[in-house]
C-alpha cells in the first residue's frame, strides 16, 4: 500500500496532526513562561 | 535511614527476572532478518512510542535528570523543545523514503542515494560511535549504584549490561520493543511514587503549592529562560528557549534520523501511519515527561530544605577527602554546613507559612535566599577541596543527588524498585543500541560484502551471533571504562558529537541537494570527520609533539584548535554544515555527477 493512501488516523490530513504537535509544543512554551513567572 | 536490604534485593531480582522472561517470551518471530530486525513489521504504533521512548531515556536520564533541577534549574527540559519540530521534519521527509524503500538499516538508504561506499563510510562511524558509547553508558550508572551501594563494579557492569543480553539475542527487535514496553510501564510507575513520596515526605503544614513556591523563590522553577543578561545574549548559556529551539531540533533530527538505534525502532511497524503516529506522540508526550522529572528533582531540593542535605551527595569522594590532609578542612566546613541546615530549616518553615496563609512573604524570601547562598557557598569550598591537587576527585555530585534522597529517605522495597527503574532505563536503551549495531553489521558489511549469497536461516543465526558479540564488546569497554570516572557522562555526549554532525551532513545532502552526487558527498564527509576527529585530539597532539607547534603555522593551529575550544555539542553543527557547504562546493565546481534516479522515484 503506497503511503499516500495509508489511512490518517483520527484526522483528515497528516498536516492537521503536524499542527497539532507543532501547536502543543507552542501552549506547553506559554504555560512553561507563566509557571516560571508564578513561582519566580 | 534505610539501605539496601533483602525486600530491595527480592523487588529488584523480581523485576529483572519479569522483564528477562517476558523478553525471551515474546521472542518468536520469523527466522529471517526482516524478523529478527523488524520484529516481522508487526509492531503498533502505541508500542513504537514507548520503544522510542524506552531507546532514547537511559540510565543517566533518571539518574542526572533530578539531580540537574536540584543544582541548576529546571531549565534543561528546553533542550527538548526542538524535539517535536524535528518529529514533523522526520515524518515528513524521513519516515516515508525509509518505509517505501523497505530498508532494515538507515545506511541502506545512502547506497540507493549515492554509493556503497558513503553507505559502508556511514554505517562505520555509527558503528565505532555507538559501540564506544554503549560501553561508556553500561559503566557510567555502574559507577554511581556501585559508589552508593557498595557493589562491586564488574558485578554491576553485568547487571547493567549482561543480561539483557540473554532476551535481546533470542528475540531481536520484537523482544526489545515488548521489553522497552514493559520497561516503561515500570519506570513511569517508579518515578511516579517516588515524585508523590517526595512530597509526602515533607512537613504536614506544607503542600505541593508552598513546596513549589520554596523551589521557584530559589531560581529552581526557571523552566522558560532567554538567555539574555544584561550584556545581551549569553552565547554560552547552554540551556535556553533559543538554544532549546534551534539546537535542540537539529540533535533531535540527527539521534532519530540517522541513528539506527533509533530508526531501528520506528521501522519494526508495517505501515508509513503507524511510525509517523509513534514519532508524533514521542513529539507531544517526550516535553511534559522531562518536565515531570526535573519537578522531581525541584521537589528534592524542597525537601532538603526542610531537612539536612549531605554537604556532598558522593560519599566516596568525601571519604577521599577525609583520608587527606584536609580531614579538619572537611569537618569545619561540614560543622559549618550543619549549622546553617539548621537555621535554614526554620527559615523555610516561616516563608512555607507566610505562603500558606496569604501574609507577606518578602521578608522570609530575603532570608532564604541569603541563607542557601551560604550553603551553597560552604558546598562550593568542599568541591574545591575534592578537586584539589592531593585529593584528585570528581567535584560534580549531580547524578548522585537522586539516587542518594533515594537510599537515605525512600522505605525498604521503594529503594528496590527505584534501583530497578535505573537498571531497567539502560536495559531499554542498551537492547536498541545491541540490536542495531548488529543489524549494521550483518546488512552493511557482512551481506553487503559476503561472496556467497546467504540463506535466511544462516542470515538469522548471524545475527543472533553478531547481536552477543556486540553485547560482549560493551560489557568490556564497560570494563575498561571504568578507569574514568564520573566524567563518563560527558564522554558519552562528547563522543556521539564527533559523529553525529557528519553522519547528519551525509543525509541532510541526500534529501535536499539532489543534485550533489556520491562522490562529493563521500570526500567532504571524510574530510569533515579527519578534521573533527584532529582538532579534538589536537590539544593533546601539541602536547605530545611540540615540535609541531613550532613547524606549523600559527593560522593553521588556530583552525585546528576552534573545534576543540568551543562546546562540544557545536561540533554537531560544524560537521553537518561542513559536509553540506563542501558538498555542495564540489559539486558546483567538480566534475558533474548524475543523481541516481532511483531517488527521484521514491520521493
Amino acid at each position: 500500500m503506497n503511503h499516500r493512501q495509508q489511512k490518517v488516523p483520527v484526522f483528515k490530513k497528516w498536516y492537521h496532526w503536524y499542527m497539532l504537535v507543532i501547536g502543543m509544543l507552542i501552549l506547553l512554551i506559554v504555560l512553561f513562561y507563566l509557571f516560571t513567572k508564578h513561582f519566580e | 535511614m534505610s539501605r539496601f536490604g533483602s525486600v530491595d534485593w527480592i523487588v529488584l531480582v523480581l523485576t529483572l527476572l519479569l522483564i528477562i522472561s517476558y523478553g525471551i517470551y515474546k521472542s518468536t518471530t520469523e527466522k529471517n532478518l526482516k524478523g529478527y530486525f523488524q520484529g516481522d513489521r508487526s509492531m503498533p504504533w502505541y508500542v513504537i512510542l514507548l520503544s522510542i521512548m524506552g531507546t532514547q531515556a537511559s540510565a543517566v536520564t533518571f539518574l542526572s535528570g533530578p539531580g540537574q533541577a536540584y543544582t541548576d534549574g529546571m531549565r534543561f527540559l528546553q533542550y527538548y523543545f526542538g524535539l517535536p519540530i524535528a518529529m514533523v521534519i522526520l515524518c515528513i521527509t524521513f519516515v516515508p523514503v525509509f518505509h517505501r524503500l523497505k530498508i532494515i538499516t538507515a545506511y541502506e538508504f545512502l547506497e540507493r542515494r549515492f554509493d556503497l561506499r558513503t553507505r559502508t563510510f556511514t554505517s562505520f562511524l555509527f558503528q565505532l560511535s555507538r559501540g564506544l558509547s554503549t560501553g561508556i553508558s553500561i559503566a557510567a550508572p555502574s559507577i554511581i549504584l556501585s559508589s552508593l551501594l557498595g557493589w562491586d563494579i564488574t558485578w554491576t557492569n553485568m547487571m547493567m549490561g549482561g543480561l539483557l543480553i540473554i532476551y535481546t539475542v533470542s528475540g531481536g527487535a520484537k523482544a526489545v520493543a515488548h521489553t522497552q514496553k514493559a520497561q516503561m510501564v515500570i519506570i513511569f510507575l517508579g518515578m511516579f511514587v517516588a515524585g508523590w513520596y517526595v512530597v509526602h515526605l515533607l512537613p504536614e503544614s506544607v503542600g505541593i503549592s508552598e513546596a513549589l513556591h520554596v523551589s521557584g523563590k530559589l531560581g529552581k522553577l526557571n523552566v522558560f529562560t532567554n538567555g539574555v543578561t544584561e550584556n545581551g545574549f549569553d552565547w554560552k548559556d547552554r540551556y535556553n528557549i533559543w538554544s532549546g529551539v534551534i539546537g535542540g531540533c537539529f540533535l533531535a533530527l540527527s539521534y532519530f534520523g540517522t541513528d539506527q538505534s533509533q530508526v531501528g525502532r520506528y521501522l519494526t511497524s508495517e505501515t508509513t501511519a503507524e511510525s509517523r503516529i509513534g514519532l508524533l506522540m514521542n513529539g507531544l508526550v517526550k516535553v511534559p515527561m522531562q518536565f515531570l522529572i526535573l519537578l522531581i528533582g525541584a521537589l528534592v531540593f524542597t525537601f532538603y530544605q526542610f531537612n539536612k542535605p549531605p554537604v556532598f551527595f558522593n560519599e566516596v569522594e568525601i571519604t577521599k577527602v577525609e583520608n587527606s590532609r584536609y580531614k579538619d578542612s572537611l569537618v569545619f566546613l561540614q560543622n559549618k554546613f550543619d549549622e546553617v541546615s539548621v537555621r535554614r530549616e526554620a527559615i523555610v518553615k516561616e516563608f512555607a507559612n507566610a505562603v500558606a496563609s496569604g501574609t507577606d512573604e518578602n521578608a522570609a524570601t530575603e532570608s532564604l535566599v541569603k541563607v542557601n547562598a551560604e550553603s551553597e557557598k560552604i558546598r562550593q569550598d568542599v568541591k574545591r577541596i575534592i578537586a584539589s591537587d592531593e585529593v584528585r576527585g570528581d567535584n560534580n555530585d549531580t547524578n548522585y543527588i537522586f539516587l542518594r534522597f533515594v537510599v537515605d529517605y525512600l522505605p525498604t522495597g521503594l529503594v528496590g524498585l527505584l534501583i530497578a527503574v535505573i537498571i531497567l532505563a539502560a536495559w531499554g536503551s542498551i537492547a536498541a543500541a545491541l540490536n542495531s549495531l548488529a543489524s549494521c553489521t550483518i546488512i552493511d558489511f557482512h551481506k553487503r560484502y559476503a561472496k556467497n549469497t546467504l540463506t535466511p536461516e544462516r542470515e538469522y543465526r548471524l545475527s543472533k551471533l553478531y547481536t552477543l558479540f556486540w553485547g560482549v564488546f560493551c560489557v568490556v569497554i564497560a570494563q575498561f571504562a571504568y578507569n574514568i570516572g564520573n566524567s563518563l557522562i560527558e564522554a558519552v555526549n562528547v563522543l556521539g558529537s564527533l559523529f553525529y554532525g557528519v553522519m547528519l551532513g551525509i543525509f541532510l545532502v541526500a534529501f535536499y541537494l539532489r543534485k550533489v552526487g556520491s562522490k562529493a558527498v563521500f570526500y567532504s564527509a571524510v574530510i569533515v570527520e579527519t578534521y573533527i576527529i584532529l582538532s579534538a585530539i589536537w590539544p593533546w597532539l601539541l602536547k605530545k609533539m611540540p615540535a609541531l607547534n613550532e613547524a606549523l603555522p600559527a593560522a593553521f593551529n588556530g583552525f585546528m584548535n576552534t573545534a576543540g575550544s568551543i562546546g562540544f555539542l557545536w561540533l554537531n553543527l560544524i560537521g553537518a554544515v561542513g559536509v553540506v557547504v563542501l558538498a555542495w562546493l564540489f559539486s558546483l565546481f567538480g566534475k558533474k555527477e548524475s543523481g541516481k534516479l532511483e531517488f527521484k522515484k521514491i520521493t
